[in-house]
């Protein structure tokens, strides 16, 4: 009797040391979630009074049928986040497996490799944006000559310019994916890269066959967690484009439902990767 | 017998060989290893040119600006700059908003967040698992979802206009990717031995005292990666301090940004010398991420340590 309520007792010492979050996510996750959906089926009328007029699934139509920027905004979004997230994933990979090797300066680039975190995507990052830092790293970073554009005609250099610029964008996002990788890479014992070189494998043969699978769980975090920073970026078109629509035009139940429906896609997404992810990932051990 | 030279010749032949292969593979090797060093530093100049932009920038005279024959030192420091920068962003008031906004919710999720994870790493009970995936859960949620609710609910309490709504969440193990802080410090702790707890326990500490005395010494990496990665979230966020902070003298620095830009842009668009703010604006602007530079740089070696130490990746 008593050995049960000491196990009883124990369990509920895990839901007191839960409890702070449970009440966290019931206050500001679980109700207005719910109440964002419920405003998301209404007309809301008066921002002081705040009369609700129950309108169906007009707002969810609206989005589709008579919103001629939602739609298009979405699918950028999407395309951004399908181009930039492979490239993001590849580029981090790479620098991590180049700074994983004992080297002299392996701490300073360490470390300089995580700065562009700390600038965010914020205000600062607009601030450098307007002065035109992003075109200009690339080019001084290639050490592309000012005067090669001038060969280049104005079209396709300005094409060059926003590669460039777009492709630095994806540079300064890749900080903590590299040290997701990194982590990963020192957990890989090194045994195994010496039993395979005396089995004659080369450094491609290594690359595929040992790093690449037993790196894979980060890949596959990585990958949720690229997706997820992109998706909920408050400085993305689709975000900005619903606190527009919800702040400044006031169309609150508008709002709630295209918030809603963009958080649908990104859950859904979400599952996919993570079904799609269960045959390509290896797991060394049990699990 | 006949065979006997032939092979001999061949041993020697195929002795040879390798040499010569071995030889040309360590030249091979040392090209190979400047190519990776010049590759790195050449990337690395792409991470770190914002930060020289800035401050390269920043302390030019409005004739080097406009010489673009000065790429990188300009003729003379222009430092008053940094000083209408300082003028433009008020930014000892600023700073102790962005200061008190930052600290308060980084302690609040360092807290909640291991206390939390505590819970979820060591105890066993029911739906403990479906509970933890809810958490993550909250992580996919975007921010503009539940920001109307939010508003309305926060505007009830009374806590518009207050520092309450960025910090108070924190507490609760919620905040900005506070889910987030969970999964770092449940990491860590499921990999820490068990043999530590019952040993305690048998001295009869109760789990509270285990967790804090006994567990939280034995955090330090998860600490440094939560304390750093919260600290430059927060201070860099925009969007919810925007919308729940209304009276100018409770902004934070960064929401300063636009309208020191905005002011420059006026004053020199009546001058017609638009370009000339552009030192002022990059001051500013280093001004506002200087201190997380500081931090970073104090942490540095902790923190991508700690990233390894915490088991994230397992």
């Amino acid at each position: 009797m008593k050995r049960l309520g000491l196990e009883r007792r124990k369990m509920l010492a895990g839901y007191v040391y839960i409890a702070p979050w449970l009440v966290g996510f019931v206050l500001f996750m679980v109700y207005p979630l719910v109440y964002s959906l419920w405003i998301s089926f209404h007309d809301v009328e008066g921002v002081g009074s705040f009369r609700l007029k129950y309108v169906g699934f007009l707002n969810y139509k609206h989005a589709f049928v008579l919103d001629p920027q939602f739609v298009p905004l979405f699918f950028s979004v999407i395309q951004d986040t399908v181009i930039n997230t492979p490239l993001i994933i590849v580029f981090s990979l790479i620098i991590a497996i180049l700074l994983n090797r004992n080297m002299k300066g392996r701490a300073f680039f360490r470390a300089a490799f995580f700065l562009p975190v700390l600038i965010g995507s914020g205000m600062v990052l607009q601030q450098l944006l307007y002065a035109g830092v992003g075109q200009k790293t690339l080019v001084n970073g290639i050490g592309l000559p000012q005067s090669a554009f001038l060969y280049m005609g104005p079209t396709f250099s300005q094409m060059v310019f926003d590669l460039l610029s777009r492709l630095t964008l994806i540079f300064w996002k890749t900080g903590v994916q590299i040290l997701l990788f990194l982590a990963g890479l020192q957990g890989i014992s090194p045994s195994l890269y010496e039993s395979s070189k005396c089995d004659g494998a080369t450094e491609w043969e290594m690359f595929w066959k040992i790093t690449l699978p037993l790196i894979s769980p980060v890949i596959l975090l990585n990958l949720v967690y690229t997706l997820v920073d992109s998706f909920t970026d408050v400085t993305n078109r689709i975000m900005l484009y619903i606190r527009n629509v919800g702040f400044v035009k006031i169309e609150l139940g508008y709002a709630a439902a295209l918030g809603w429906m963009y958080f649908a896609f990104i859950f859904a997404l979400i599952v996919i990767v993570f079904a799609a992810s269960k045959r390509l990932i290896f797991y060394s051990g049990e699990r | 017998m006949k065979a006997a030279p032939q092979s001999h010749r061949l041993l020697r032949f195929m002795r040879l060989g390798l040499s010569r292969l071995t030889s040309r593979s360590r030249w091979f090797g040392f090209l190979y290893r400047i190519f990776v060093y010049f590759l790195l530093i050449d990337l690395s100049f792409v991470f770190l040119y914002p930060f020289i932009y800035m401050v390269t920038t920043s302390l030019k005279t409005p004739p080097d600006l406009l010489d673009f024959t000065i790429k990188w030192i300009p003729t003379s420091m222009a430092w008053q700059n940094y000083a209408y920068g300082i003028v433009g962003l008020k930014y000892g008031e600023h700073f102790w908003n962005s200061a008190q906004t930052s600290a308060f919710s980084v302690i609040g999720q360092v807290l909640a967040c291991s206390f939390v994870a505590y819970g979820f790493a060591r105890i066993k009970f029911p739906g403990r698992e479906t509970l933890f995936m809810l958490a993550m859960f909250t992580l996919l949620v975007p921010p503009q979802t539940v920001i109307i609710p939010l508003f309305i609910q926060y505007k009830a309490m009374g806590w518009m206009d207050t520092f309450a709504p960025i910090v108070v969440p924190s507490f609760f193990a919620g905040g900005l990717r506070g889910a987030l802080f969970i999964f770092i410090f449940r990491q860590l702790f499921r990999n820490l031995p068990w043999e530590l707890e019952d040993a305690a326990r048998v001295d009869g500490c109760g789990s509270f005292r285990v967790y804090w005395k006994i567990i939280m010494p034995l955090t330090t990496p998860a600490v440094v990666v939560t304390v750093l990665l919260s600290l430059v979230w927060h201070w860099n966020d925009y969007f919810e301090p925007n919308i729940y902070l209304t009276s100018q003298d409770k902004y934070t620095l960064p929401m300063m940004l636009p309208r020191l830009y905005e002011s420059l842009n006026e004053t020199s668009a009546t001058h017609g010398m638009e370009t000339f703010g552009l030192p002022t604006v990059m001051a500013a602007t280093f001004l506002v991420i200087a201190p997380l530079l500081l931090v970073y740089l104090f942490l540095q070696k902790y923190f991508i340590q700690g990233v390894e130490r915490t088991g994230l990746v397992e």
